[in-house]
Parts: structure tokens; sequence; C-alpha cells
């Protein structure tokens, strides 16, 4: 469904020096900075497809998905997604893909969103009795139908980005762009849209490339991850793989209640895991993925604990990592 | 586009236009009441050693502005000047392109939504000159004249609209664009006759002007309204004015294909 060789993209970015005298000097003379992007990347998403799209601020995630979603012209290679060139914008294709951006509303802030939905119904020419159908099961499974009046102003982040889901959907896209659709969330808004999203997959098969920074996401959504660093691809492959290889891990912090026992490391918990930090408030340790019962344990044992907190490592110290040993690689 | 869709934009705009009852009040007082206050003292200073200027009386003057201020909102439209350039600069241009719909043409239906407000400022303060004021002698407001008043605000409309796309597609370009959203409202209020009429122009002027898009914006308007333009006349400013719609298009059309392979959708 989507086939992608060779792909790339360069912007030309003005710079300004910093200071009174810099912006003096803008006014005559401004410098050009060529900044690759994306560089010669090659994808195959096949239907029912969830690839993940990951890597750091600025590494050409956002760049590649707004050239597949047809918003943006590549500097050279091809992309075809549902047998059409994206940038050419043929409106066969715009009617059977859908983009959703996380840090930008896509609805009409002034209206409620079933004025928006109708709307939409009329620019996808869904007729009358699917589109009633697709947005009662999209409204029902996302559990927002009483706030389907309200104006988008109004609601919340998590209820407005249910909105946008079930206005990126409602025309039934065989192809889905998602670009951070969590970011901001709170985890059990979190939680709900990665619920939905599988549901829809199961429903309706569509090809979903994500980006995320949100390691959560990659791992309930995606089966394989393409992890992207200054516009090239580093890592095109299943997402067990990466994560049993290098998110081999776990942070656990406990939280300690003020005015016991000061701690110290025990030799119980030290044979477990590798003390990071520990103070008269808190124990942070790092421990291996398989022993995190028998440390928390341990830490339950040994301290006056208040709260515990299990943390994956985030994607960007995996994806550093990655980085890491490929340099050593190299070397 | 669907003229059923064209008209769904239109009237989401319109509605979304209407649902701040305050502003509305707002801008009819600030937006009409205070610009045509300003003018109107205005020339009652400049009448008081005159009883014409330019050959025009003060009522006629005084008309002509109502008439020009009015029409020249439903020409104008609200804000509209920054609308493409902010959606180039934002990013809001994504959502549109993605759509299997045209963007201009979208825009075009959201504009003209957008106009409602100004109708219903040109029913409400139009009305109440008619009922509160004597005509000036001369000029006659007809049913006819307001029709062909009505159409040539359709193309002055659409005419400015066309020549404000290709501006603010600069923005594909150029980071603020503001400059030259002022600098076109400053050229097209003095040039298009809101300011002053353009009878007041030295005769070499009004010549040069003949050849250009501005007086059929908010002049050839007004004075059909107020029965100073004829039909044969209005019929040829018509034409001359969808003549230089079809010249704005293709001209935007053009900055548009350029600048669609800048546009980068607002960050990497």
């Amino acid at each position: 469904m989507i086939r992608v060789r060779e792909l790339s993209k360069s912007y030309t970015v003005h710079t300004k020096e910093p200071g009174l005298w810099g912006s003096v000097r803008g006014l005559f003379r401004r410098r050009k900075v060529v900044k690759e992007a994306v560089r010669r990347v090659s994808l195959d998403v096949g239907e029912g497809e969830i690839v993940g799209l990951v890597g750091p601020n600025g590494a050409g995630k956002t760049t590649l998905v707004k050239m597949l979603a047809g918003i943006i012209h590549p500097t050279s290679g091809d992309a075809e997604v549902l047998g059409f060139r994206p940038w050419e914008r043929d409106n066969r294709f715009r009617s059977r893909i859908a983009l959703i951006m996380g840090q930008k509303a896509q609805l009409w802030w002034d209206l409620p969103a079933a004025d928006c939905f109708l709307l939409l119904q009329e620019i996808y020419r869904i007729p009358q009795s699917e589109f009633a159908t697709t947005l009662d099961y999209l409204s029902t499974l996302l559990e927002v139908r009483e706030h389907l009046t309200t104006p988008i102003r109004r609601l919340s982040l998590g209820e407005r980005m249910k909105m946008e889901l079930i206005a990126a959907l409602l025309h039934r896209p065989r192809v889905v762009f998602l670009d951070e659709p969590t970011i901001g969330l709170d985890l059990s808004a979190q939680r709900a849209m990665r619920d939905f999203l599988l549901q829809y997959r199961r429903d309706y098969h569509p090809a979903m490339i994500l980006t995320s920074h949100y390691m959560e996401d990659i791992e309930r959504l995606c089966e394989r991850i393409v992890i992207i660093r200054d516009g090239a691809f580093v890592y095109d492959g299943p997402l067990a793989s990466v994560v049993e290889r290098y998110a081999d891990h776990k942070v656990i912090t406990a939280h300690l209640r003020k005015g016991e026992l000061p701690p110290r490391p025990v030799p119980a918990l030290e044979a477990l895991a590798r003390i990071m930090e520990c103070t008269e408030l808190l124990v942070r340790v790092q421990v291996a993925r398989g022993g995190v019962p028998a440390a928390a344990a341990a830490l339950l044992e040994h301290y006056p604990v208040a709260d515990l907190a299990i943390e994956e490592p985030d994607i960007g110290t995996i994806i550093e990592r990655i980085f890491r040993e490929r340099r050593e690689e190299a070397r | 586009m669907r003229a059923r869709l064209f008209l769904q934009i239109a009237s989401v705009e319109a509605r979304r236009r209407l649902s701040y009852r305050a502003d509305f009040w707002i801008t009819s007082a600030a937006g009409f009441l205070v610009e045509f206050g300003a003018l109107y003292f205005l020339w009652h200073a400049m009448y008081r050693n005159a009883l014409q200027v330019g050959g025009w009386t003060l009522d006629a003057m005084v008309f002509y502005q109502a008439a020009v201020l009015l029409l020249g909102k439903l020409v104008r439209g609200p804000e509209f000047e920054g609308v493409i350039s902010q959606d180039i600069y934002e990013g809001g241009l994504n959502r549109y392109l993605v759509y299997p719909l045209g963007y201009l043409r979208f825009k075009y239906a959201q504009h003209l939504g957008s106009l409602l407000p100004a109708a219903l400022q040109f029913v409400l303060f139009g009305g109440s000159f008619l009922l509160f004021l004597d005509l000036p002698e001369g000029s006659g407001v007809t049913l006819a004249g307001l029709g062909m008043a009505l159409g040539a605000v359709a193309v002055a409309n659409l005419l400015h609209f066309l020549m404000s796309f290709p501006l603010q597609a600069v923005a594909f370009w150029a980071d603020n664009v503001w400059s030259l959203t002022v600098a076109m409202r400053l050229i097209t209020a003095l040039l298009g006759g809101i300011l002053v009429p353009l009878a007041l122009f030295p005769g070499w002027a009004r010549d040069l002007l003949a050849w250009t898009p501005f007086p059929h914006l908010f002049a050839i308007p007004a004075e059909t309204l107020l029965g100073r333009i004829g039909p044969a006349e209005w019929a040829r400013g018509l034409l001359v004015g969808l003549g230089w719609c079809a010249a704005f298009a293709a001209a935007g059309r053009a900055v548009w294909r350029r600048g669609d392979l800048q546009y980068s959708g607002v960050g990497i």
C-alpha cells in the first residue's frame, strides 16, 4: 500500500546572526543553509500493518509523513501510496488517506464536532447511511457521543483528540498517518487512544505509519519499527528485536517515607540491580527486564517505601544506545 | 467543487461568524460608525466655505462615503487579507492539502460565508440611512440600481480576493507578508475610491486609473448604487472587472505552483 524508494527532502533555511547588529545585517544579507531533512529512504508498508517511525526531534519523521500524505514535494526519489504519487494530490488518493497531527488541530475551533463532521461528510461524499454507521461506531468506541454538540474549543485536550480521530477516520481511509497522536494526553486518554487504534485496525485493516516519542505507543501498537536519525533510517525491523536488544532494562524509583530510617544500599538489592541514586527521599535502580519483580520486592522489604514507579527507558535513550553502538561498530 | 459543498462551507463559516454576538455588535459600531463618523466630520469641515467640491455637494459626498464604506465591507470581508498567508506561515494549509478539494475554492467559499455579518450591517445601516436622511438631489437609489450594485459587488469581491491571493502567497518565500497586505489595503482604499471619490482626482489620474483594476473594487459599485453610473457603463465595468479577475487568477495560479514546491508544512 505504501512504497517508498530513495526519497529525499532538503530545505533551504535562512539563518540570522544573534544580536542587534545581526538583525541589521539581516536586512541586507541573509545566509542560506541547506538542511537535508530526509536522505534516500526506502520503505514498504502493507495492508493492516502499523509501522512505528521513531527518532529524536528534527530527525525527519514529520517530513517523511508530510511527503507521504502529499503535503510537501520531495527533492528526489519516488513514492507511491495506494498506487498514487502523493504530492500530485489526486482526489482519488486524498479520499482514501487520513493524517492526524497531534500538535495541530484539524477541526474548526468554534464549531461543534457534529457540524465539522457534516462538512467532512460532504467533502468526502460519504453516503448518509455509511456516515451515520461510522460516526456511531467511532463515537461509541471513543466514548464521546455526548460531546458531539459541544464546540471544539470547550472540549478537553483528550476529547478534542478523540474528535480529531473521528474526523480523520469518518471516510474509512485505507492509509492512516499518525504524527504524535497522543502528545500531551494524560495516561488514561493515551490508553484509550491506543485501544481504539488497535480496534480500528482489527475492523478495517488500514496501513498505518505512526510517529511518537512515547515508548508505550510504539510498544502497544507496532510490530515493526523504523528508527530515523538525521534523515536516514538506521533500523527497520521487528520491534521485539529492538526492545530485547537495546531496552533490556527498566528503572525502578522508590519514593521513601520521610523521617524514617536513613536508606543505604542493601546487599540483597545490589545483587539484583545497579543503584543509580540513593538518598533520604528516594532510591532509584536500574534492573534487567526479567529482574523487575525481585528488585521491586527487595525494595519493599528493605526500605520505607511510600510510592513505587517502574519505567521503561524512553525511546530517546534506546535510540542513543543504538547510535552509540553503530558508531563504535564503525570505528 | 460541487455547488452543494461550496454552499455548505459558506454556511458553516457564516454560522461561525454569527456565533459571537458581542463581536458582531462591536465590529458594527467600531467598523462602520467610527469610520463613517470620522469622514462625516471631515467633509463637513471641508464644505464649510464651499457648496460643492469637485462637482459634489455635501449630501452627495456623505451618501457616497456611507455607500462605499458599507459596500467596501462586502468587497473586502473581515480579516481576509491575512488568512491565506497565515495558513502558509503557520502550517494550517496542511489540512486543506489532505482534503480532496481545491484550497482556493474552499477559501473563497469561506470568504463568502464570512460576509454575512457585513451583509447584515449593510441592510441595518443602509436601511437607516434611507429612512432617516434625504437622498441628495440628482441621485437615485432604486431597486434596479441596488440589483446592479450588488452585481458589481459580486465581481469586486471576487476581484479583491484574487488580487489578494498572489500577494498572500508570497508567504511561501517570505516569513511575514503583513506589510504587503497593509500596502494593498492602503493602495486599494486610495485608488479604489474609499478615501475620496475618484471624481476628485485630476483628469490624467482618472484616465490612468481607468486602465487599472482599482475602480472596479469600490468606486463602481458605490456609484452604481447611487445612480451615478448607467446600465451601459455598468455592464462594461462588469466585463472589464471579470477580465481583471481572469488575469489575477492566472497570476495566482502561477505563484501557487511555484510556492507549493517551497512549502515546508512548518517543522521538520
